[in-house]
């Protein structure tokens, strides 16, 4: 991964922090971006490519975990490193639950924050690529029919067509053709494979 | 004034009685000329008499001594005499003397010692008077007066005492030296009515005086009050040596030292005026003074055997007498007073102790008072600064968060700027701009521990014009952290153009942040209703102006309402009690008040009003 196409937000209200935040990882070649509160970061248009969040806790207003929790709802989570002036447990607790990459005590390291910074980018192109991947199967889950995804929702469960048949009320072969097309659908080359691809739309899994 | 009125009635009385006797004596005896002669000598007299009186009384007490001159001069003139002399005695004092002399007429002596005329001052006190042609007719156990009359040249003489109704006042005499002359009955008598005349003036000088000695004394007093109870700043030494100084004045004594003896864990102090008194020079006296003894001394030989040693530090010092005030308080001799006279012996009458006793009382409590407020106001320091160490603490949390802050920061720049300078051709603007933001951040953590150290120092008391949105302001930024970990938003409402208080910084930010910290605890999260800290600055009326700490928080019960300012009251669980309490205590210090009442849309509001500071005049 280039380190120039990844984007570095970072939230803090003290400005001469936000600045030498700049700083530092503009100096590791990284784009920056750099807000003053929660709002104006949520103000600008949501971020493509590989990017992650820089977010100091304790903010007037919107606090650092409200904007983690606001942020937990998009399709596209953006990694968070925390930063905070004065932590406690809970607080650090709270943050990694929602899914905070680091939580760093300032004064830290640069080499503490760039190395977040790089786990955190990391883990944006890694979901980055599974959202990809997952994008692609739910779209060609999209040309099933709705009988189709009946069946493939039993056929990944480890049914067999007489099962299958029984299950739905229909002829064997009936079932039979529609695997066949599921298959073909899916681009899958056995149901090993179509169990995997399953498991990238998730909701099909628990049809019964 | 009612003495003279009364004195006057009775001496006119006397004189009417004699004019008309001589109306009548003149109507119906008038065929003699010895008689006319007499009667006309009488009438002389009788003229003289009233003029004199009319003199005396109405002179003022400043010119009574001129006017008794004056008056004796007449009356010599009058007699034929060549000398006349009114000796007015004064109690512990030598008396003082207003005479007349004849031109040509040898003065007496300024002092006549009483024990050249022990027969004559005898016969005086017993209300007898002395008079003789020759001093041959004074009897045997007059020898020695006798030749002391002559040796003053004396041929004749004639004294009588002089009273009003009390003591002997002084005598009133006439001597003739150049011839020798008679005093026949009526002539005594009638100077026995003009010695009346002279009494009342002296009377009425000893009264006047005596009153005006009261009032000089009131006014001491008084002074001295004033002096102490305005002691308790910096100058305490400066009110000690200026009330010293006013007690030296009124007694007209050339040295005083105001000893405090040691106490636990307080050492002896001393102020002098004058010749420093050593404790050392005067064991004897400081053993009796200790002893809750009174000692005054005329002369160094009338201090006792044992006293030998003061007796010779007291010599090498250059004291001729002295007095000595224990100083009691609660029951306890707690020091001494100390006057003395360097030039000359000097009696200490009875009434002049019991002055010197009631001002060693007004000392005594007078320091007493000051070491107890003294050691109340360290306590009250103290309690001060712990109640603000532990205001402080509760901030702990978020002045760490402000610190942080910049050292973060700085340490970013330095990383960054470090890097910088490994590359081939390093940005110096770059590197200049960060080494400046690298200095303000530095400045700005200074300021922070400044800050924190203002609050935190043990400093005394310091009394400055001050305005109150300046006092708000450096508590605000010391908060601002806090208030956002406590997710308070503060709101400062300042009234410009605040006239100035007089007041101490430190104390008056403890008690703003206390209020402060207090409104923010009590607002917790939020819930819906309106959020956030309000702190108001406004005009209070005319003289006052005042903070008010306004919280949306669950406001005040009505049984704490009471209690709020008590020491020891608390309502929260980690709470010393002692906030409030010192915020009061520091408000009521500076001449305001500190109270508490809930909003009537919810939460409470704690607000102090301070007397505007007098403009000072320069």
């Amino acid at each position: 991964m280039m380190a120039g196409a990844a984007r570095v937000f970072v939230v803090d209200d003290d400005a001469s922090v936000r600045k030498s935040l700049g700083r530092v990882i503009t100096s590791a070649g990284y784009t920056v971006e750099l807000f003053a509160s929660a709002r104006e970061f949520l103000a600008c248009p949501p971020p493509t490519g590989p990017c992650c969040l820089v977010l100091d806790v304790r903010m007037p207003g919107v606090t650092g975990l409200d904007l983690q929790k606001t942020l937990a709802g998009a399709v596209h989570r953006v990694p968070v490193v925390f930063v905070t002036g004065h932590g406690d447990i809970s607080m650090s607790v709270t943050a990694l639950k929602g899914g905070a990459v680091d939580f760093l005590t300032k004064p830290f390291d640069k080499k503490a924050l760039l190395d977040a910074i790089a786990r955190a980018l990391a883990k944006d192109t890694r979901d980055l690529a599974t959202e990809a991947r997952i994008g692609n199967i739910q779209a060609r889950a999209k040309l099933l029919t709705a009988r189709e995804s009946q069946v493939f929702a039993l056929v990944v469960t480890g049914m067999l067509n007489k099962q299958i048949a029984s299950e739905l009320g229909v002829g064997e072969k009936t079932v039979k053709a529609h695997r066949a097309r599921v298959m073909e659908k899916m681009r899958a080359g056995s149901v090993a494979e179509l169990v995997r691809l399953a498991d990238g739309v998730g909701i099909i899994v628990t049809a019964a | 004034m009612g003495l003279t009125w009364y004195l006057g009635v009775d001496v006119i009385a006397i004189v009417l009685a004699t004019v008309l006797g001589a109306w009548w004596l003149l109507r119906h005896r008038a065929a003699g000329t010895r008689a006319q002669r007499l009667l006309e000598d009488r009438l002389r007299f009788e003229t003289l008499l009233s003029g004199l009186f009319a003199q005396l009384v109405h002179v003022e007490t400043g010119g009574l001594d001129a006017a008794l001159e004056g008056a004796l001069r007449q009356m010599v003139t009058f007699l034929g005499v060549d000398r006349g002399n009114l000796d007015e005695y004064v109690e512990g004092a030598p008396g003082i003397r207003v005479s007349w002399t004849a031109p040509g007429i040898e003065k007496l002596p300024s002092v006549l010692a009483v024990s050249e005329f022990v027969w004559t001052a005898e016969t005086l006190r017993r209300g007898g008077i002395v008079r003789f042609s020759r001093a041959e007719e004074l009897p045997e156990d007059a020898a020695l007066d006798r030749r002391c009359y002559e040796r003053l040249g004396t041929r004749s003489h004639l004294s009588i005492p002089l009273h009003a109704g009390g003591p002997m006042l002084g005598v009133l005499s006439f001597d003739s030296v150049s011839s020798q002359r008679d005093w026949p009955d009526d002539v005594t008598n009638r100077l026995l009515l003009l010695s009346e005349v002279f009494a009342a003036a002296l009377e009425r000088k000893r009264i006047e005086l005596s009153l005006a000695e009261r009032l000089r004394f009131q006014r001491l007093l008084s002074d001295l009050s004033a002096r102490f109870s305005g002691a308790l700043a910096l100058d305490f030494d400066d009110e000690v040596h200026g009330a010293l100084r006013s007690i030296v004045d009124f007694l007209g004594v050339d040295h005083a030292t105001l000893l405090e003896f040691p106490r636990a864990g307080v050492p002896a102090r001393s102020w002098t005026i004058g010749e420093a008194t050593d404790a050392g020079h005067v064991p004897w006296l400081m053993l009796r003074l200790r002893e809750g003894d009174v000692v005054h001394v005329s002369r160094l030989a009338e201090l006792p055997d044992e006293a030998a040693t003061d007796r010779r530090g007291c010599l090498a010092l250059g004291v001729k007498s002295l007095a000595a005030m224990p100083l009691r308080a609660g029951g306890v001799v707690i020091g001494g007073l100390v006057f003395a006279t360097g030039f000359a012996e000097r009696g200490w009458p009875h009434e002049l102790i019991e002055q010197l006793s009631l001002l060693g009382e007004v000392v005594a409590n007078a320091l007493a008072w000051t070491n107890a407020e003294r050691e109340a106001r360290r306590l009250r320091q103290e309690l001060t600064h712990i109640g603000r160490v532990s205001a402080m603490g509760e901030l702990t949390a978020s002045l760490a968060h402000e610190l942080n802050q910049p050292l973060t920061a700085i340490l970013n720049n330095a990383q960054v700027a470090q890097e910088y300078l490994e590359a081939d051709a390093p940005d110096l603007g770059e590197l200049r701009e960060i080494l400046s933001d690298i200095v303000a951040d530095d400045q700005r953590a200074a300021d922070v521990i400044h800050r924190l150290r203002a609050l935190l120092k043990k400093g005394a008391l310091e009394y400055v014009p001050l305005n109150l949105n300046d006092v708000v302001d450096g508590v605000a930024r010391l908060v601002r952290s806090d208030m956002v970990i406590r997710n308070v938003p503060m709101i400062l409402d300042l009234t410009q153009d605040l006239p100035n208080v007089c007041g101490d910084r430190v104390q008056l930010q403890q008690v703003v942040l206390n209020m402060v910290l207090n409104g923010a605890e009590a607002m917790g999260e939020p819930n819906g209703r309106p959020h956030a800290l309000v702190i108001r600055t406004s005009r209070a009326g005319a003289e006052a102006v005042g903070v008010a700490v306004e919280d949306s928080g669950t406001g005040i019960d009505a049984k704490d309402l009471d209690r709020l300012f008590e020491p020891l009251y608390t309502t929260k669980a980690e709470g010393l009690g002692m906030g409030l309490a010192i915020a009061r205590t520091i408000v009521d210090a500076h001449g305001g008040r500190l109270r508490a009442s809930n909003n009537a849309g919810g939460g409470a509001t704690f607000q102090f009003t301070l007397p505007i500071a007098a403009e000072r005049a320069r």
